[in-house]
This record gives structure tokens, C-alpha cells and sequence, in this order.
């Protein structure tokens, strides 16, 4: 079997996935690029290494820490573990059939990134794709206690997922410039799943005041994943070209897009430097 | 047992919620109800130090409306007991039917 054979296999079983709302991401990138184009600095130099070659130690140090920072991939079981806690809860607080069906399809997908992160890191280092990685930022331990909980998860953290795809189809790293349009993709509609259930949600008068309290809780931790706006690593990345830009630019702009979401549903945003650890 | 996991089974025991054993590899842990045992949720171990008290203290209105909990009324029961004028002002919304809540 032909690795062309395999993927039309996967897109047919993704095709077959199809439904009126899944994937979401279809009617986003119908009206076009949703997401920002961020540009580098005039004056970095142009990297650009394929799998295989051999890495400056410093690159190949960043590009790891991003890897495992990032984190889905199928040889790290702490990722499978936190797939599972997303089962836990669909089994245990879904709304409904449709919602819960949606819910595998995220799944399904994010297991379809794991094998391409997978990939990714046997071509880069074969002892890190058996590497362990729990999850480090807070964000992907806060509590979830009912859908509207999951639901911000998705809208915010797939988001930042997304947002930092974006950027990698500029990447110096060549196996990851390939997969970018694909994770960017995928993401953004896990954001966008969020999205819906939030609307769902806020229709409701209990829904309403569920909504804008739990906004106190995910905005700033949404915020806080960008990192620190000093980094010293960032400029280091900028310089590699793994990022584009810094922290401040890239939350700047993830920012941006999603108040106006969100005052599009009728909430109120909170202070963006309320509760906030990492400035 | 890290002084986080302790933290976070300290904080939701006041509103009568169990943290459960470690689901997946020692990270997260289900919350369950601490009357009838129905799963409500669930929470990893890198909160930061002091986060778990606060999220639980400013989630004290959603218990005590029953827009968090168990449907079998333990945590909204449990908020009446521990200040009653704030658990009476969370109640305007009542016992509405609603899907997502």
C-alpha cells in the first residue's frame, strides 16, 4: 500500500465524517483566510531544513521544546491521557446525541494530528517519540464541570492552536510547513465547535450568566498561553524562523479576534490584565 | 500526593464534591459528587498554587444555582449551609429547564 493510497483512505473517512456542522472550519475558509499572516523580521536569515538533515543544536533544542510544548502526539501518553479525560466528560455531561457525536469527530481528528505529530518526530528524533511530555500550562488543567466549561476550552485553546499553525507554514522546518495548513485547519474548526456550543448555550437565560461567569475563568488563562511578552527564547525562535513574531504580537493579534467573537455572542469582555500570571 | 492535588481536594470538599483517584497517568483526577458519586467533572494537577480555592469560591453562585453540580442537588445544598444571604441572592434563576445547564 502506497502512502498516496493511505491518505485518500483517511480523506475518505474523514469525507464520510460529513455532516451539515462538522467539519466546522468548512464555512470559515469559504469566506477565506480567517487567520493573520504574521511577517518576520526583513533582516533574520532564511533557514530551511528537511527532515534528515543535520540541525544546529540550538534549533534543533527549540524546535524540540516547541514539539513538546505543542504535545499531540501518539507516543506521548499524557496527551492520550487528556484525550481521554475529553471521552470522560462527553460520556458523563453531554447535552445531547448531536453534541456528543461532535464531540468523536474532535476526537477522531485530534488522533489524526497525533499520528502526523508522530511522524514529525521520528524524522526528527527517534527517542522523543516515546517522550512522555505532561501537559506544563495551567490552562490544560483547569477544572471542567459542565459543557460550557469544555466548550471555552475548545473555542480558546484549539484557537491558540491554530494561531500558531498559521505561522508555521512559514516554518524553517520543512515537515512542519507541510502539515501546517492541515492542523491550522482542523484546529480552527475545533475552535469553531466551541464557538457553537457557546451559542447554543448562551440561548438560554441559565446559559447567559454560565457563559459570562466561566469567561472569568478561561479568558486570562487563554491569554496567559501566549507565554511572556520578554521571553528570552522568542526572539531565539524569530531568529531560527520557527515563529514569526513574539508573544506580545501573536497574543496581540489571537486577542483581537477573539473579543469580537465574543461581543459578538453578547458578553461582556473581562480586563485583560485580571487574574492574569504570565504578562 | 503533590501539595496541588491536596489543594484542589481540599477546595472542592467544601462544596461537597470528591476528587476521584488519577484517571489518566496521575495527571487528572474525575470530581465527583460527594453524595452520590456521579462524575461532575474533572481537573488536572498543574493548577498553580492558590488557584483551585479561588476558581471554587468564584464558582460559589453557580453551585448555589445549580448551574454547576450534580443534579441531585448535593452541591447546591452544600453552598446553602456555608453563607446563606449569598446563596439566596444567587437564586433569581430558579429551577429553569434548560439543556446545556
Amino acid at each position: 500500500m502506497d502512502l498516496d493510497h493511505e491518505t485518500s483512505v483517511i480523506e475518505e473517512a474523514e469525507r464520510r465524517g460529513r455532516t451539515d456542522l462538522w467539519p466546522f472550519w468548512r464555512r470559515v475558509y469559504a469566506q477565506g483566510d480567517p487567520l493573520p499572516r504574521f511577517t518576520p523580521p526583513e533582516s533574520r536569515p532564511a533557514y530551511r531544513f528537511d527532515e534528515g538533515e543535520p540541525l544546529p543544536d540550538e534549533y534543533r533544542g527549540l524546535l524540540l521544546k516547541m514539539l513538546r510544548h505543542e504535545g499531540e502526539r501518539a507516543g506521548n501518553k499524557s496527551f492520550l491521557g487528556f484525550m481521554a479525560t475529553c471521552l470522560d466528560l462527553a460520556e458523563a455531561i453531554f447535552p445531547d446525541a448531536e453534541s456528543k457525536l461532535i464531540k468523536a469527530e474532535y476526537l477522531a481528528e485530534e488522533l489524526k494530528h497525533a499520528i502526523m505529530f508522530h511522524r514529525l518526530a521520528v524524522g526528527l528524533e527517534r527517542d522523543f517519540a516515546l517522550k512522555d511530555v505532561p501537559y506544563a500550562h495551567y490552562t490544560f488543567h483547569l477544572p471542567r464541570e459542565t459543557w460550557a466549561d469544555d466548550a471555552f476550552f475548545h473555542f480558546f485553546v484549539d484557537l491558540n492552536g491554530a494561531f500558531h499553525a498559521r505561522d508555521w507554514r512559514e516554518s524553517s522546518y520543512v515537515p512542519l510547513a507541510k502539515m501546517s495548513a492541515t492542523v491550522e485547519r482542523d484546529e480552527l474548526g475545533h475552535s469553531e465547535m466551541g464557538y457553537h456550543f457557546l451559542q447554543r448555550i448562551y440561548e438560554e437565560r441559565r446559559g447567559r450568566v454560565l457563559v459570562q461567569h466561566l469567561l472569568g475563568k478561561w479568558y486570562p488563562a487563554a491569554l496567559d498561553m501566549f507565554g511572556r511578552s520578554g521571553s528570552p527564547n522568542a526572539p531565539k525562535f524569530v531568529h531560527w524562523g520557527l515563529k514569526s513574531v513574539g508573544n506580545a504580537e501573536i497574543r496581540d493579534a489571537y486577542k483581537a479576534y477573539v473579543d469580537r467573537k465574543l461581543v459578538a455572542l453578547g458578553l461582556d469582555l473581562p480586563d485583560e490584565r485580571k487574574n492574569r500570571r504570565f504578562l | 500526593m503533590s501539595d496541588i492535588v491536596e489543594e484542589i481536594r481540599t477546595a472542592y470538599a467544601r462544596v461537597g464534591i470528591t476528587l476521584d483517584q488519577p484517571a489518566t497517568y496521575g495527571t487528572y483526577y474525575r470530581l465527583l459528587c460527594g453524595k452520590c458519586g456521579r462524575m461532575v467533572g474533572n481537573v488536572g494537577d498543574r493548577l498553580l498554587p492558590g488557584m483551585a480555592a479561588t476558581l471554587v469560591q468564584e464558582q460559589f453562585d453557580l453551585y448555589a444555582s445549580g448551574l454547576l453540580g450534580c443534579p441531585c442537588g448535593h452541591q447546591r445544598e452544600t453552598t446553602r449551609g456555608l453563607d446563606t444571604p449569598r446563596w439566596e441572592a444567587a437564586q433569581p434563576l430558579g429551577d429553569e429547564v434548560s439543556l446545556w445547564t
